[in-house]
């Protein structure tokens, strides 16, 4: 398959402080890839990278989108092909789900344009397939942190691209609600076809979605392949600069990974 | 009650207001003398209080959006053309003017004051945007710490342009300080009503992008919006406003915080309702204040920034407690 996103030889500085070293990577079309590190390492400055979110800074090298290099994107035409899943826990919207839906039908329309029947569409389906349906009226304030989460997620797949980007989606979640977020998030990779990149701390989260994992230190690439490559290299405690234990789960067989 | 029928009863209910006000004053003016030239209630009505309440209309409109734009790309319910050292600018502008006197700037004309109130504003909001660049990105914390501080700067400024002046000037500055709406020009009156129509036109082209940047500025840029850009463009488009208004009625006072805080609890955050109800709401609240300004200490008149802020302080404190209890205030 083609690839959807190739970063080469990638550097990002903030006045003097080199943020991201040489990175390089590519993903292909409706894959999955988590990118993992210690805190500081570069992950979400990426993220903001590749959405072209970082107004301050220099970069070097190239992140290509679709085959295009990313600064021949407007940033209408940038959101046509990537949505983005803010951090939990930041800024609340004063706007109920649907109109936050809505919202992200932006960059469809013009600046006097009511929502076409294509656009309501989008929303209800996003609604429907992250299963918000019933609170679409809400305010964003009145929901439960994994309810916010799950309308910023419908919110992004209502934009309706074909590359998703999450940072940290499920940090801040109970168990329950984590898991509930990354089976969507599976879902939307395996059944919809999405080409997903998230930012995670969770160790475990590569195994379950498969795919690809990136680790970054210190701003510079340690680690890209598939996510079965993880395991038993002493890649996370070089990473990390940890001890971990490796088990399998007794049903899913899938490695789980405990911090020591 | 749908959004849309509530704005359509705000409207209604503004243009009401907007057509009765000049009726009333010192004393009422029967509506059969408007159309009898022969009647002293005639010219009374025509050429002083209709342009007074067109006037004070868009006045109240231009505040109120300007209020409405900078409270969501701020997303802080204390940035206002003041807080943001716009309306300062604009006043030391215009305290200039007064100072150095008709004489020196005689090729003006009327228009002078219009010129150094925009001179000002755009002096203020060059200097804010220039902190916040030195600081980095469009920063909104940086910049309305930068607002705070040049509002503090320029109002200063002011301060010691009316210790210099004479009496005379000192008096007319610290009057017009208040905001009046009394003795204008109709030339200018449609130099204002020029201003704040465009304005509108152009916030409200901006909805959708107004809308996204409340939602945050990372969700604004990853749905498509040039967010330095539209920054500039409405903080450009609200700050010329605001300078219209502040040469021509002086910085009237708590309109552009109160009016916007009071519609969004009527009708919610979507800019496409929100600014023709803040439009028309800021126009009659304005209109009204400046009814009071003419019959509380009739036949004196006291100053339309006075009644603002005595009315104002009251009705936004209770929109404030109210709000915090449905959390509907950011």
């Amino acid at each position: 398959m083609s690839d959807m996103i190739v970063v080469k030889d990638f550097s990002f500085s903030i006045g003097e402080k080199e943020i991201l070293k040489h990175v390089e990577f590519s993903l292909p079309k409706g894959d999955y890839l988590s990118i993992l590190g210690p805190n500081g390492a570069g992950k979400s400055t990426l993220l903001k990278c590749l959405l072209r979110l970082h107004e301050k800074g220099t970069s070097t090298g190239e992140i290509s989108i679709a085959g295009k290099p990313i600064e021949t994107y407007s940033q209408k035409e940038l959101a046509l092909l990537i949505s983005y899943v803010p951090q939990a826990g930041g800024w609340i919207p004063p706007f109920t789900v649907t109109e936050l839906l809505k919202l992200s039908r932006f960059p469809y329309s013009t600046s006097l344009s009511s929502l076409t029947t294509k656009d309501l569409e989008a929303v209800d389906r996003a609604l429907e397939l992250t299963g918000l349906k019933h609170m679409a009226l809400r305010p964003l304030k009145t929901l439960s942190g994994g309810e916010r989460q799950k309308a910023f997620l419908a919110a992004a797949l209502a934009q309706g691209t074909p590359i998703m980007l999450l940072d940290e989606p499920a940090s801040f979640l109970d168990p329950h609600h984590n898991s509930e977020m990354e089976k969507l998030l599976i879902n939307l990779n395996k059944e919809e076809g999405l080409t997903m990149i998230s930012v995670t701390h969770d160790l475990n989260h590569p195994f379950k979605t498969g795919g690809y994992a990136l680790i970054l230190r210190g701003g510079e690439k340690i680690f890209f392949g598939k996510v079965e490559g993880l395991l038993g290299n002493g890649v996370l405690e070089g990473a990390f600069n940890h001890q971990f234990v490796y088990l399998e789960h007794p049903a899913s067989k899938r490695p789980v990974i405990i911090a020591e | 009650m749908s959004s849309a029928m509530k704005l359509s009863l705000l409207i209604i209910l503004s243009l009401l207001v907007f057509i009765i006000s000049p009726f009333f004053g010192l004393s009422f003016i029967s509506p059969e003398t408007i159309f009898n030239p022969q009647e002293s209630d005639y010219e009374l009505f025509w050429r002083l209080r209709v342009p007074r309440a067109i006037a004070a209309f868009f006045a109240g409109a231009g505040l109120s959006m300007s209020g409405m734009v900078f409270q969501a790309l701020f997303r802080n319910p204390l940035a206002t053309p003041f807080t943001l050292g716009v309306s300062s600018g604009a006043s030391f502008g215009a305290s200039l003017y007064f100072f150095f006197g008709g004489a020196t700037f005689a090729f003006l004309g009327g228009v002078g004051p219009l010129m150094a109130s925009l001179l000002g504003a755009g002096l203020s909001m060059l200097l804010v945007w220039l902190i916040t660049r030195v600081k980095g990105g469009f920063s909104t914390v940086i910049m309305l710490l930068a607002g705070v501080v040049i509002n503090f700067f320029f109002s200063s400024l002011v301060l010691f342009v009316q210790y210099l002046s004479d009496a005379h000037d000192s008096l007319r500055i610290m009057h017009w300080l208040m905001g009046s709406l009394a003795g204008l020009e109709t030339a200018r009156l449609v130099d204002l009503a020029f201003v704040v129509l465009v304005g509108l036109v152009v916030i409200r082209l901006m909805a959708q992008e107004i809308d996204l940047l409340t939602a945050g500025e990372e969700i604004a840029a990853s749905r498509g919006v040039n967010v330095q850009y539209t920054k500039l463009k409405i903080f450009l488009t609200a700050s010329i406003m605001v300078g219209s208004v502040v040469s021509l009625a002086g910085p009237i006072g708590f309109v552009g915080l109160m009016v916007p805080h009071a519609c969004r609890l009527i009708l919610g955050w979507s800019h496409r309702i929100l600014i023709p109800a803040v439009f028309f709401t800021g126009g009659t609240f304005l209109v009204l204040c400046d009814l009071v300004s003419r019959i509380i200490l009739a036949p004196a008149e006291i100053p339309i920034g006075i009644v603002t802020s005595m009315l104002g302080g009251p009705f936004f404190l209770w929109t404030l407690f109210k709000s915090q209890k449905t959390g509907d205030l950011f």
